[in-house]
């Protein structure tokens, strides 16, 4: 087990409304998260002296002008003016979740206190994916001029694979959408909080990549959320109830681009960050209470169950049937509504989900006893990182 | 069957590592690279082999029959140049000669409920411009 597990927890947690069209500039969203964070913890800005985030644009081929498509550290630094910032990072080789696991090493390093990480997402105008023009260079070569685009289709290859090897059928992945949203109808902060969604709407959804239907996808917003991070001590005297991080993981395996549809690839990337996290908490995936994976599109959830060790390679759509993801099942999943319910912030709001179901801030969603909760943060293929919240230090 | 026709398709552009695969396709042959130390084939092309840590990479021809690995039906017409031939299927290829290496491709002349994963197909070329020849597939006769 590791040794600074329980030594560093999340306190509190932020949000920006999110919307369909930037209202906005992102800058906004991103400060209003922070300042919610912030105050959420009980602390002034001031106190604040550690910044992480992964600014990266979540469509491809759009301008990345800071502060409108993207929100960086100088960004967050030049609104902020904290009088006793010591740390800062921006990350690369993984997602959001490398970016919170940068601001546990440098509060177990001393070298910061209270820590803020965002993730603010963008979304322009006009088509999301805006695919390459006349020229496909670099590793679109390979893919776009045969209609590959968004990461969509790549997410689709991998699914058709998964389903025609394990003789299954895209009917089963009926059951992920629907009972998301009607998690999502417990967060107020989610983009489709008070639209519920049926069977019957999810069979008459258009196809988007077979076998993506709409509501396979999560759906473009503008918006940001954050988290504080600080110390288990220093979180013991802070407002909110300390969700202590027991340990993390991220993935060890890299595919090079431009080589798609590689099955194993996903669950390689999985299961290396997930072994790191059983280890060093000491838990395996039968004492995990609550579990929050990443959903961007339905099938990551798949390949997540699966890589993580919740059920064996193939069952993944049998896993999910029979209530089992229900706030009173077996393994409540994505109780916030994921990212299918909120809109496509990336990881870091099933990071906050994960954190507010191990300090039982959950609300009306709270999971009954949650003491162990588990996060896979963003797609386990590229950038995937894993962690364990638990209530009870040991 | 979709309609390629009216299709605009992006142009690749050769780099140092990919130049050898498109000047063979535009020859009518499909070669992959190919690590000759260990003798693993790989593609997309890579600096180095992905298997040894080899440096010692050449292009190599292969056969270009193979099995669709993976594929998905495309609806979507975000991409305008590509929406005359919804909806259309993209899949990915394992040829015999050089398992692991995954291709993309398009399905031609099938229907696009065709594509079935472990379908056999077998490669063709289709002729962007006088620089670019395309390796595509099509179901193996």
């Amino acid at each position: 087990m590791w040794d600074n597990r329980c030594k560093i927890a999340v306190s509190g947690v932020g949000y920006s409304k999110v919307s369909r069209i930037a209202d906005m500039p992102l800058a906004a969203h991103a400060l209003i998260a922070v300042k919610e964070a912030v105050a959420d913890s009980g602390l002034a800005m001031s106190d604040i002296d550690g910044l992480a985030t992964y600014p990266e644009l979540p469509a491809t081929g759009h301008a990345e002008v800071d502060g409108i498509s993207v929100v960086s550290v100088n960004c967050m630094m030049a609104m902020l003016k904290l009088p006793n910032l010591t740390w800062h990072i921006q990350v690369g080789t993984t997602n959001i979740g490398g970016a919170v696991q940068q601001a546990v090493n440098a509060l177990l390093a001393g070298v910061c206190k209270y820590a803020v990480v965002w993730r603010a997402m963008h979304n322009p105008r006009g088509t999301y994916q805006n695919l390459p023009g006349a020229y496909a260079s670099g590793a679109t070569q390979f893919t776009a001029p045969y209609g590959f685009g968004g990461p969509g289709q790549g997410m689709a290859v991998a699914y058709t694979r998964w389903l025609e090897k394990n003789h299954q059928t895209r009917d089963k992945m009926a059951t992920l959408a629907v009972t998301q949203r009607k998690h999502t109808q417990h967060n107020p902060h989610a983009y489709f909080y008070g639209t519920p969604l049926s069977r019957e709407d999810y069979f008459a959804s258009r196809m988007v990549a077979y076998p993506f239907c709409l509501f396979d996808c999560d759906i473009p917003v503008q918006g940001a959320v954050a988290i504080v991070l600080t110390t288990a001590e220093r979180a013991r005297d802070l407002k909110p109830t300390p969700a202590y991080i027991a340990g993390y993981g991220q993935r060890l395996h890299f595919e090079v681009a431009g080589r798609i549809g590689s099955l194993s690839s996903y669950m390689e990337g999985g299961s290396s960050s997930a072994k790191l996290t059983w280890e060093r908490s000491g838990f395996s995936p039968k004492d995990v209470d609550v579990a929050q994976i990443y959903d961007g599109f339905s099938a990551s959830v798949i390949y997540g169950l699966e890589s993580y060790g919740f059920c064996k390679e193939g069952e993944a759509l049998d896993f999910i049937q029979d209530g089992r993801i229900e706030l009173d099942g077996e393994l409540p999943l994505n109780t916030f509504g994921g990212s299918l319910g909120t809109g496509r912030i990336h990881g870091l709001w099933h990071i906050i989900e994960g954190a507010l179901q191990a300090s039982g801030r959950a609300g009306s969603r709270q999971v009954k006893d949650a003491n162990v909760s588990f996060v896979g943060a963003s797609a386990p293929i590229v950038t995937g990182t894993t962690f364990i919240f638990v209530r009870e230090p040991y | 069957m979709s309609d390629w026709s009216k299709v605009t398709r992006p142009i690749p552009v050769p780099n140092e590592w990919t130049k050898p695969f498109w000047d063979a396709a535009k020859r009518g042959s499909l070669e992959l690279q190919r690590c000759q130390s260990c003798g693993h084939f790989q593609h997309p092309p890579y600096a180095t082999c992905l298997q040894c840590m080899g440096i010692d990479l050449k292009f190599e021809p292969v056969l270009g029959a193979g099995a669709i690995y993976a594929y998905t039906i495309m609806y979507h017409t975000g991409d305008k140049r590509f929406a005359s031939a919804v909806p259309y299927a993209s899949i990915v290829v394992e040829l015999d000669d050089a398992p692991g290496a995954l291709m993309a491709g398009n399905l031609l002349g099938a229907e696009y409920t065709e594509a079935k994963v472990g379908r056999r197909v077998e490669v063709t070329f289709e002729k962007l411009n006088d620089d670019i020849t395309l390796p595509q597939f099509r179901l193996a006769v």
